[in-house]
């Protein structure tokens, strides 16, 4: 009679935990969206003003929202780009140099080629996804030929990457103004930019290649248990090398909504992705193991992002504690996500 | 005579050939004046990459060494005033500070380091944004002169620079080679499972290896604020690639176990002479991080311990 309490409520918290694991994103995002208006109506309420919560905040309106949508669209393009590749237990860090390369091209072909949408140049779009996936492929290649662990054979290509795309600059900036380019920007639909909406196209067919196609099943595979994938026949080197091609072109994705949306393209297009992008994907709830987790998560994680950066300047909050807030964050999101006993060491 | 009992060896037979070919093509490159100011000038990346030795010796990464620096950069330029030498005091503590928690984040709550050591260099990052108001600072000359002149002198027709270099390198030698926690070092790395069984305290040891990879990086960014006489949340930026290279050219493997600091000053020299071989073969400056990051790619491919990845590469 003793053995049996000792056993229950082990199996009671380990369900627990799943469940709090698993909505914890969500429940962090909703908590968000409630905090930053109780700031603002706590800055009112001293200086004694008329300010009713929720209904009254300036961060709780379509215009914010529409604000923190067009800062999330790249930066959610790149961090679905890497969740394939986490989901798979291995890391990607090439996409600043990768999103950098990509843009600079992307701006040569299309002011080469014409410099406007309604003409050949419209050709550049498909061909910075086509450099993407070729900047993917050699990566995936140089940590599956070489035998490199991913995080450093990533990193290295993504030096060599920001160094290509400084070779080709130059170190200058590519003004890309056609209106028609920049419509993804200018144009909006019910309140939100169009280039909202190609990120959530994006979020589809990523969603499509994870749930309905072979290739998203493997990843989960290999993440699940690389051993295992391998004994039952699966060809892991190939879906490694194609995980990373696959990331590849939502980088240059990412790259072609960043040029949209500040019209310039230049080697520090891709500053700061990398840690974006991570930390979305872990604070969205995918595991570092991999296995777990996918690009609803990712979406989560990438509006908890930009949802803590937009509301730190609405209320009032100076730019150098984002960097630190999300740093600690990662890490929170990292501990919160990995089952301890399940790990042996962590290198 | 097997390839693989050459391995140890790579690293100075690549130096002495480099510097014979970039001899060859600039005989200029041995005049001694310009040697030894060229060596100078690398001593802050070296001190970097020294502490950096430490942590791929266990088979993790630092990558928040550049950011450390930043912040030290920062620190030391707005409480030189106040302090005078303690500031770099104030440094080392700061880097022991910052290594030590990515060593607990790694060790105790299990994020790997490439991640725990990416997310505090961002908290590093806020930091410096916060103490410089995101502005570039200038240190006083004269405080600076007073304070850290003797960084920069010479003595004896020898860079002070060079001698700090060999004191810490020394230092950095003796932790390794001849204490019970160098010797605790090297059984991690080596097999951290069969470390672990044999009783050895492990995460202190990969603890007391970012914290001395954090002191590294933050001497490293006070010498880079005294030689630029300024601090700047962005000075050391760029620093990372070259101090990995220099690690791992050196025949630190990121595998970890073998190698060492001594490997890390060959290192070092040999990214000393591509760049110099770079500025004789007029290469432009823009190309020098694709051409580091290809020489990485190389570096890890030679020296990588694949017996040590047990089949699963992630």
């Amino acid at each position: 009679m003793t053995a049996t309490p000792s056993v229950l409520p082990d199996t009671h918290n380990r369900l627990n935990r799943e469940t709090l694991v698993k909505w914890a994103p969500l429940l962090v995002l909703g908590v968000l969206l409630l905090l930053f208006p109780f700031f603002e109506w706590l800055e009112d309420f001293r200086a004694a003003k008329d300010h009713t919560y929720l209904v009254d905040s300036r961060f709780l309106s379509i215009r914010n929202f529409a604000r923190i949508a067009i800062s999330a669209s790249p930066a959610l393009m790149v961090a679905i780009g890497v969740t394939f590749i986490i989901l798979m237990g291995s890391i990607d860090l090439s996409m600043e140099g990768t999103v950098s390369v990509c843009a600079v091209l992307f701006a040569f072909l299309f002011l080469g080629m014409g410099g406007t949408m309604g003409s050949w140049a419209i050709l550049a779009i498909p061909g910075a996804l086509i450099v993407g996936a070729a900047m993917g492929f050699i990566n995936g290649l140089v940590h599956v030929k070489l035998k490199i662990p991913s995080f450093m054979a990533s990193l290295a290509m993504g030096f060599v990457g920001t160094g290509l795309a400084l070779l080709l600059t130059g170190g200058d900036r590519i003004r890309v103004e056609d209106e028609a380019f920049r419509s993804l920007l200018t144009v909006r639909w019910f309140n939100f930019p169009i280039m909202c909406y190609v990120a959530l196209f994006g979020l589809l067919v990523a969603w499509f290649i994870q749930s309905r196609t072979t290739l998203g099943r493997n990843f989960y595979a290999v993440g699940g248990g690389e051993e295992l994938a391998k004994a039952s026949g699966l060809n892991v080197n190939r879906v490694r090398i194609m995980g990373f091609t696959l990331a590849g072109v939502f980088f240059a994705m990412g790259a072609l909504l960043a040029v949209g949306r500040i019209g310039i393209a230049e080697t520090a297009t891709g500053n700061g992705f990398m840690f974006v992008s991570i930390t979305a994907v872990v604070v969205g709830g995918t595991a570092l193991w991999g296995g777990i987790g996918g690009v609803w998560n990712t979406l989560i994680g990438v509006l908890i992002v930009n949802v803590i950066n937009n509301g730190m300047v609405v209320i009032g909050l100076p730019g150098w504690v984002q960097d630190g807030t999300l740093g600690l964050l990662v890490i929170a999101a990292v501990v919160l996500s990995t089952d301890r006993r399940a790990v042996s060491f962590v290198k | 005579m097997k390839l693989e009992s050459l391995k140890p060896h790579f690293p100075w037979i690549t130096l002495v050939v480099l510097v014979l070919i970039v001899g060859l093509i600039n005989p200029s490159f041995f005049d001694p004046s310009s040697l030894i100011l060229l060596v100078a000038d690398i001593v802050p990346l070296f001190i970097m990459a020294m502490g950096m030795t430490f942590v791929i010796y266990i088979g993790g990464i630092d990558l928040s060494v550049q950011q450390l620096a930043n912040v030290v950069t920062v620190v030391a330029t707005v409480y030189l005033a106040n302090f005078g030498v303690g500031v770099a005091l104030i440094a080392i503590v700061i880097g022991a500070a910052f290594g030590a928690v990515s060593g607990y984040v790694t060790t105790r709550l299990f994020v790997p380091s490439f991640v725990s050591t990416l997310a505090m260099g961002f908290v590093a990052l806020s930091m410096a944004k916060w103490l410089s108001g995101q502005r570039a600072l200038a240190m006083d000359a004269t405080m600076r002169n007073d304070s850290f002149g003797w960084m920069f002198g010479s003595t004896a027709g020898i860079p002070n620079e060079l001698m700090i270099a060999g004191v810490l390198l020394t230092i950095a030698w003796f932790l390794q080679a001849r204490t019970t926690f160098g010797r605790a070092l090297k059984a991690v790395g080596a097999g951290e499972l069969a470390a672990v069984a044999s009783g050895l305290n492990v995460d202190r040891v990969k603890i007391i290896a970012f914290a001395i990879s954090g002191v590294f990086a933050a001497i490293a960014g006070l010498m880079f604020s005294v030689k630029l006489s300024g601090g700047d949340a962005n000075l050391a930026n760029g620093f990372l690639l070259l101090a990995i290279v220099a690690v791992l050219v050196g025949g630190t493997p990121l595998t970890g176990g073998v190698g060492g600091v001594v490997n890390t000053a060959i290192g070092t020299l040999i990214v000393m002479v591509i760049r110099a071989a770079m500025v004789y073969l007029e290469v432009d400056a823009t190309q020098q991080q694709m051409v580091f990051g290809i020489v990485l790619i190389a570096a890890i491919a030679l020296t990588i311990d694949r017996s040590k990845l047990r089949g699963v590469v992630k």
